[in-house]
């Protein structure tokens, strides 16, 4: 089976009907798959091969949809690589997922255009030669080769559109495995993982997603996130059920507001900040034609839901969606009193609270359809990770008696800044390179509109620490997100008393 | 009380910095959003903000106006610190 499929068929049966609209572009079901079928071609005749591993670092647009299918169609597997990764993490990325090639807009060692309607300037690796395809050394070697050092060549496959060719030591063994898709999540070398999803994998997540949102081909969704991020249990899925894509040119809330008028879209899905720019917004500009707006990636803050309500009456609704399982539950009948849910699973799911406190709060574990297939490195297959079937998902929640499930907290330290993931250990890694930094540690300050922001405590070396240098040699290592907003210097760290290891502080809830 | 001219100087630092690649040539005419402006770049100007002058903008005084580019975004920032 191949996710291509699924899109032929809604082609085959909705070939004139758009499936993206911008500004002033419309691409129909025949069009794009015609745009694939040619963007294929010629990834198969620069050397693309079944089972090969491919980086797509590439911004949200129509090509990046083009790119991802193409791949599918040669049987090659996608790794997206977020565009806001600095240079050492795409060659953590590189390395750690034996990838073969990578896809992005520019040719290795090529410059940055100068600002212009195109969207390009904003820090972006594989196309900062000054900082990313320079082949001098120095810092930036944390394990193995830096990506620069891979580097064979770059070809184009279209004019925005190049196809870099990079040597692995090691092929990739993809264990028999039809494989779609891979997604690195960073952290330290031990947390650090890529999930593995093969095609039959993705289709079944994305039939079980849709008895929740119920897309059909008279739906279009408004489009506001990073595909790099999301992509399987939306892009996909909206594609597969003949559905319409209105993409936006920022997200700014009378950006927000003009694309799901013109495009008159009936699903918004969208974070918890998004939400909150069009709460506030005050135009006075209403959404008559949405009939869903979804909200996901973090915690819901209530005064965001309240105020969304107020402006629009249109409630929110809060949804459950994890990389290892897809999209697990929705709160389709959001009400004031239940807008904190993520709502009732679905109905193929199987949730269970596991060791419940006396206030019914405990781990969230989760069996069903679409649940990922290994993860990659190193390679663990589902069965093993699986306890009993069920997937342990690290969140603490409970379930009330109508079944709607509410999430409190995280059993893990990952800090959660308006819907990205930050790993302490891995800021905390970069932190304790630097010269003058003896131990560091990254926490998650809880914060009223982005729900975390990130900080950091340092122990210097020596008293005269210059701070400046640590914030720089941060911004050098870390995508510009994961910087801690505030360095402090300490004179030692709080240990736990029995381990003597660095005490991390309770999370705070959120979800996605 | 920041004045708006120092606030101009220090917003248009930390985007040069932080946000945009050392090759665009930042100045505060030029279009944000042109310029590739997106909502995680957003974030970290709030949260810059809120660091450097005390006060989280509102997000009602986020908009296409105040983005246009970096002298508009310390006016605002000026007006909005004698506000709070």
């Amino acid at each position: 089976m191949n996710l291509i499929e699924l899109l032929d068929q809604a082609a085959a049966s909705w070939p004139h009907k758009p499936a993206f609209v911008e500004t002033d572009t419309t691409v129909s079901y025949a069009q794009l798959v015609e745009r694939i079928a040619v963007a294929g071609s010629k990834l198969k005749a620069l050397g693309v091969t079944p089972g090969m591993r491919v980086g797509l670092c590439y911004p949200n647009s129509i090509s990046y949809v083009v790119l991802t299918f193409a791949l599918w169609r040669l049987q090659a597997v996608v790794v997206p690589i977020p565009t806001e990764c600095s240079e050492e993490e795409v060659a953590t990325i590189i390395e750690a997922m034996h990838l073969e090639a990578v896809l992005n807009r520019l040719p290795a060692g090529a410059r940055c255009p100068q600002p212009s309607s195109r969207v390009e300037p904003m820090k972006h690796p594989l196309t900062r030669p000054s900082a990313t395809l320079s082949p001098t050394g120095g810092e930036g070697r944390v394990r193995g080769q830096r990506a620069t050092e891979r580097i064979i060549g770059s070809e184009p496959v279209s004019p925005e559109v190049f196809l870099t060719w990079l040597a692995q030591n090691t092929k990739p063994d993809n264990h028999g495995l039809n494989i779609a898709f891979i997604r690195f999540t960073s952290g330290t070398t031990s947390s650090q993982k890529g999930v593995v999803l093969c095609h039959e994998t993705v289709r079944d997540r994305v039939l079980a997603a849709n008895k929740l949102l119920q897309i059909g081909p008279d739906d279009t969704v408004a489009w506001c996130l990073p595909m790099a991020h999301h992509f399987l249990v939306t892009i996909v899925l909206y594609l597969s059920r003949g559905a319409t894509v209105a993409l936006m040119r920022n997200t700014l809330a009378q950006t927000f507001l003009e694309t799901v008028n013109r495009s008159k879209a009936t699903v918004l899905y969208a974070s918890p900040f998004h939400y909150a720019l069009l709460a506030r917004d005050r135009t006075g500009v209403q959404m008559p034609s949405v009939r869903l707006a979804v909200s996901t990636t973090c915690a819901l803050p209530a005064d965001v839901a309240e105020d969304f309500f107020a402006r629009f009456r249109i409630p929110l609704a809060q949804a459950l969606g994890v990389i290892e399982l897809g999209l697990v539950s929705l709160n389709r009948k959001p009400t004031p009193e239940n807008w904190g849910s993520v709502g009732q699973p679905g109905e193929d799911f199987r949730v269970k609270i596991v060791a419940p406190d006396d206030q019914g709060c405990g781990e969230v574990a989760v069996a069903g359809p679409g649940l990922f297939d290994a993860y990659a490195a190193p390679w663990r297959s589902r069965d093993e990770v699986l306890r009993d079937g069920w997937f342990f998902t690290g969140d603490i929640g409970r379930m009330d008696a109508d079944g709607f499930l509410y999430l409190v907290s995280r059993k893990t330290a990952v800090i959660n800044l308006a819907g990205r993931k930050v790993f302490p250990e891995e800021i905390e890694a970069v932190l304790n390179r630097h010269p003058a930094v003896r131990e560091s540690r990254v926490y998650g300050r809880p914060h009223a509109h982005l729900g975390e922001v990130v900080e950091a405590e340092v122990v210097m070396k020596t008293p005269e620490a210059d701070l400046e240098s640590v914030r720089a040699f941060c911004r050098d290592h870390l995508a510009a997100f994961k910087v801690p907003t505030q360095l402090r210097v300490v004179n030692a760290l709080p240990r736990t008393a029995v381990t003597g290891k660095i005490r991390r502080a309770a999370a705070v809830a959120h979800n996605g | 009380m920041v004045e708006p001219q120092k606030i101009e100087t220090e917003l248009l630092a930390f985007l040069q910095r932080e946000i945009f690649a050392p090759e665009t040539a930042l100045t505060p005419e030029t279009d944000l959003i042109a310029a590739g402006f997106d909502s995680m770049s957003l974030v970290r100007v709030l949260l810059f903000v809120e660091t450097q002058y005390g006060f989280w903008m509102p997000e009602g005084e986020i908009n296409g106006a105040t983005l246009k580019n970096v002298r508009g975004l310390a006016a605002t920032v000026a007006r909005l610190q004698h506000a709070t």
